[in-house]
């Protein structure tokens, strides 16, 4: 989206102008699409552990008084602003923040055990700038996150601005999972009611081992179902889930998952309306996964719209991003 | 509810809907006290010119809203069933948005757009500050009048109207409007009054009322206690005036046509004590002729006869060599008499004009002058007697009422018109006895249209209006369509109060200036909830005003039931008793036996306007000495010389 600078964009603007003579203004200060729209889409296998074979399972007890357990919904945002260039590299100021709305008497509102976290910081590639007289930046205190360090296997990345501004926006996604992680740490070492993470809950092995988060992922890049599983997936009707399977990634902690369609996709792409949820381990994955499925079914009202995602958002979710996007 | 010590909301401005020196918008807790007409505070962030700037201001307006882009959206969200919203696990984000008049800025210079900053529930103090209250409320130079107690939240307020404002020099009278029934004008004039005789600053001088009862028995029982609820006696300890009836409280009514009856609601026998006849003669009619007289009807000609007639017949020795006899005319009973004379002279000569006068002018004065008797009869003696209202003696924190409710229009127009002029003119010379004086009008629709013909009571509330603040003639008045009353008679009210309105009306122009949630609170208002505006405020506030400790009239006229038509005994019987409790119907009867009945009202109207120490004496006086008849004696014969006894012819 573009829109003139904002009050954050201008700041970084006359800071990073005064530390870097050459740098020229963007005219109007680009917002820049999440990382996650760039990855490929991609299907993997998974390890069934509710029966032998993937199937669809109706939901049981669904009806449209079904009451959900979540007692908060946790999210994080991030603005990734291209505030300016210097000599064609791109100056990118990451704003992320990450917030628990809690319900009370179901109205949500902001936990008061953890504050919600905004963190402002410039993504800077320091190797192809001149110098920087002053880190960080001005009386902002921003701290400066170097964007051209060299990746595990040591190499550099290129000049090129489009790599470059890759690099930010990557490091600014991790950085909002990291604050993410962060405060559904704090929420689960109190051992509230169940939490309503929008995402995966397999970065943290706190997070993922606690009973009381649960995630659910609205993206499907990933689908983790092949061959006829992937049929069944696809094919769910509405409040039907599939068998749980265990999502094992190699640099992350293992939970259990299934699909679970939320509305009725006839008419509508085939991943309309469909939702994968992760929870910890449990001995009683089927059981557990019916009364969680019945949780995220109750959160489908009131609808989220009008988000663009509304037909797998739950409300509370949308709640806490336009929570953050009024504070950051 | 919120702590509404705290703040209880803040200040936002956006670019379509800014902030400007005289509005403001504010968002507030759902669950907040503030509604429409509570006051607020805002205090600025940034001090301008040293001085952190609070604005005032009164909510005027406001919205709610949730995150929902259209309704259909929460259609579909619920499958186009109502009842399947109740199981939404969680409500949507919701807003309360109100927009606030600013009532006052402090510093007020340089005036500014209001600052954001946290909005306060407004305190007393605020409240005072607000309305400006503080110029009058201050120690030494009290002028504050109570009118009513503003509430929001834990908020208690009495705002007061300026004494300077409401009964002038500055600005003066008073207008109250609202829906028959509904918005309690009358008790709102008997609470007014009762506050206003309670706090009205002794060093601005004596004050009285004077109310004109023009319709049913609302203001009969203003001397009898009425039912106080304990709210509302909190609501006079608050104002700090007594929840008591009127102390001194003076009635006048005309009589029946028949003459023998008060004309009143008020002429229950145990309420006779205060109630006064209101009969005026010849002389009073006369000065204000023109106020029953048609003017298509009566020409320049006929004028110029009853200006003759006022000035060199009315009271005077008249003479005219046509005539047959010299006339003293003080009653329509004398002017008749000279009108026959006259006419009957002009026959005899068979003349057409007597100085300058046409017989037919002649016939047509006299034709109107004598039916204004009988159109006001009961008010409009015959005899010329006259009892009045207590012009040069008027006391202090007295009320005295006019009951025309049971009259025809022309009587009460007269009535009015002399009353007020009357006033008028003892306030101008400053023996009236009181310093100020209010005089309540209802229906105001009736006697000060804005259309319709320019009648002689319109010109007088027109002048009352423009220049009785001056005198000290201050006028209070009600109707039901502010919008039909004569602009400079609304017009020049300083200070205004609305009951509860009729939608209608506030469609109309004259409302224009209050936003569309004050004139949906206007047309919901509970009874004992005024609108005011005042010189002072800035906006209308919005007040609760005590029920009047008086008795209602629907009480009144139940427990004191209305006299019905009585014999001419038991009238006078009513009428003297309150003065002499000795006086018995067998006396009254026993004395009266041998007298007409006009000859016995005579006396009882004259007893009651003499009021003598001797009621019994003074009214036996009245009567003209009748000699008792005596049975004739027949005279004796004188004797005839007697026959011997043994004169066998009989000589």
């Amino acid at each position: 989206m573009n829109s003139g600078p904002d009050a954050a964009s201008r700041t970084a603007l006359k800071l990073l102008i005064q530390q870097l003579p050459g740098a020229s203004e963007i005219n109007t200060s680009v917002e820049v699409d999440s990382p996650s729209a760039i990855d490929q889409p991609q299907l993997r296998s998974a390890q069934i552990v509710e029966g032998s074979a993937m199937r669809a399972r109706k939901v049981p007890g669904v009806s449209r008084d079904i009451t959900s357990g979540f007692g908060a919904f946790l999210d994080g945002a991030q603005k990734v602003r291209l505030v300016a260039r210097h000599e064609g590299v791109p100056l990118v100021l990451g704003i992320t923040s990450a917030v628990v709305r809690v319900r009370v008497n179901r109205r949500l509102t902001t936990w008061g055990h953890q504050p919600p976290k905004v963190e402002f910081k410039l993504y800077l590639p320091l190797r192809y700038l001149p110098p920087l007289a002053d880190l960080p930046l001005g009386e902002t205190g921003w701290p400066i996150v170097d964007t051209s360090k060299a990746d595990a296997n040591g190499d550099y990345p290129s000049a090129h601005p489009q790599v470059l501004l890759d690099r930010a926006i990557r490091a600014i996604d991790q950085q909002r999972e990291l604050l993410e992680d962060q405060i559904a740490e704090a929420w689960c070492s109190r051992n509230e009611a169940p939490l309503f993470v929008d995402g995966g809950i397999n970065r943290s092995a706190v997070v993922a081992s606690s009973g009381c988060a649960v995630g659910v992922i609205k993206s499907h890049r990933t689908l983790y179902v092949e061959d006829d599983a992937l049929k069944t997936v696809l094919n769910l009707g509405v409040n039907e889930r599939s068998s749980v399977f265990r999502v094992s990634p190699r640099l992350r902690n293992s939970v259990m998952s299934w699909y679970l369609r939320q509305r009725d996709s006839h008419g509508h792409d085939p991943l309309w309306g469909l939702v994968r949820v992760e929870m910890t381990e449990c001995d009683n994955p089927a059981e557990r996964a019916d009364e969680i499925s019945r949780w995220v079914l109750a959160e489908t009202r009131p609808l989220a719209l009008p988000d663009g995602r509304w037909d797998k958002m739950s409300y509370g979710v949308r709640d806490c991003e336009e929570f953050l996007r009024a504070i950051s | 509810m919120s702590d509404v010590t705290g703040p209880l909301g803040r200040v936002v401005a956006t670019e379509k809907k800014p902030n400007t020196p005289h509005e403001f918008h504010f968002w507030t807790a759902i669950d907040s006290p503030v509604g429409i007409g509570t006051i607020v505070r805002v205090d600025g962030a940034q001090p301008i010119d040293g001085q952190i700037p609070h604005v005032y201001g009164i909510v005027v307006e406001g919205f709610s809203y949730t995150d929902l882009q259209t309704p259909m959206h929460d259609v579909l969200g619920h499958d186009g069933s109502p009842s399947a919203a109740g199981f939404a696990v969680t409500e949507r984000a919701e807003i309360r948005l109100y927009t606030a008049a600013v009532l006052r800025q402090i510093p007020e210079e340089p005036l500014q757009p209001v600052p954001m900053g946290q909005v306060f529930l407004a305190q007393e103090e605020d409240v005072q500050v607000a309305l400006r209250m503080d110029g009058y409320l201050r120690e030494g130079a009290h002028t504050g009048i109570p009118v009513g107690v503003y509430r929001a939240g834990g908020t208690d307020a009495v705002i007061y109207l300026d004494a300077d404002f409401l009964l002038g020099p500055e600005a003066a009278h008073l207008n109250i409007t609202g829906m028959s029934g509904l918005a309690t004008k009358t008790s709102a004039v008997e609470w007014l009054l009762a506050s206003l005789f309670t706090h009205f600053p002794e060093e601005k001088g004596s004050i009285a009322a004077v109310a004109f009862n023009v319709k049913g028995p609302d203001l009969c029982y203003l001397d009898k206690p009425g039912r106080v609820e304990d709210t509302d006696e909190k609501l006079y300890e608050k104002m700090g005036v007594a929840p008591h009836p009127f102390t001194q409280v003076q009635y006048f009514a005309p009589y029946t046509a028949k003459g023998i009856t008060l004309n009143t609601f008020r002429n229950n026998e145990a309420l006779l004590d205060n109630v006064s006849p209101l009969t005026w003669g010849l002389r009073e009619v006369l000065q204000f002729a023109e106020v029953l007289l048609n003017k298509d009807d009566v020409d320049a000609k006929a004028d110029a006869l009853i200006d003759f007639i006022k000035e060199n017949v009315l009271d005077k020795e008249f003479s005219d060599p046509m005539l047959s006899k010299k006339h003293r005319v003080q009653s329509f009973a004398d002017l008749d008499a000279w009108f026959r004379d006259v006419l009957q002279s002009m026959e005899n000569k068979n003349g057409e004009s007597w100085r300058t006068h046409h017989v037919a002018t002649i016939r047509k004065v006299r034709n109107r002058l004598s039916n204004i008797s009988t159109r006001c009869a009961g008010l409009v003696t015959d005899t010329g007697a006259v009892s009045d209202l207590p012009f040069g003696s008027f006391a202090d924190r007295a009320v005295y009422v006019v009951d025309v409710a049971n009259l025809e229009e022309d009587a009460q127009d007269l009535i009015f018109a002399r009353i007020v002029s009357k006033l008028r003119e003892h306030l101008e010379r400053r023996d009236l006895g009181v310093k100020h004086l209010v005089v309540f009008v209802d229906e105001l629709n009736k006697y000060a249209p804005t259309d319709g013909a320019d009648t002689y009571v319109r010109k007088m509330l027109l002048d009352i209006a423009e220049r009785g603040r001056y005198l000290g003639l201050v006028l209070f008045s009600a109707q039901q369509f502010r919008s039909q009353v004569h602009r400079r008679v609304v017009g020049n009210s300083g200070t205004a109060l609305f009951g509860r309105m009729d939608a209608d009306e506030l469609s109309t122009p004259g409302y224009a200036v209050l936003s569309p949630a004050t004139k949906t609170k206007l047309a919901t208002l509970e009874k004992g909830q005024l609108m005011v505006r005042h010189p002072h405020f800035t906006q209308p506030i919005f007040v609760r005003f005590p029920r009047p400790a008086v008795m209602q009239g629907r009480e009144g006229a139940e427990k004191y039931p209305q006299a019905t038509d009585v014999s001419v005994h038991v009238a006078v019987l009513r009428a003297l008793r309150p003065l002499d409790p000795s006086i018995s119907l067998t006396w009254v009867q026993e004395l009266t036996a041998l007298y007409t009945d006009d000859e016995i009202i005579k006396a009882r109207n004259a007893t009651l306007l003499a009021r003598p120490e001797n009621v019994k004496a003074y009214f036996a006086a009245q009567f003209r000495k009748i000699v008792s008849a005596q049975s004739p004696v027949r005279p004796m014969a004188a004797s005839i010389k007697s026959a011997p006894d043994d004169d066998p012819y009989g000589f």
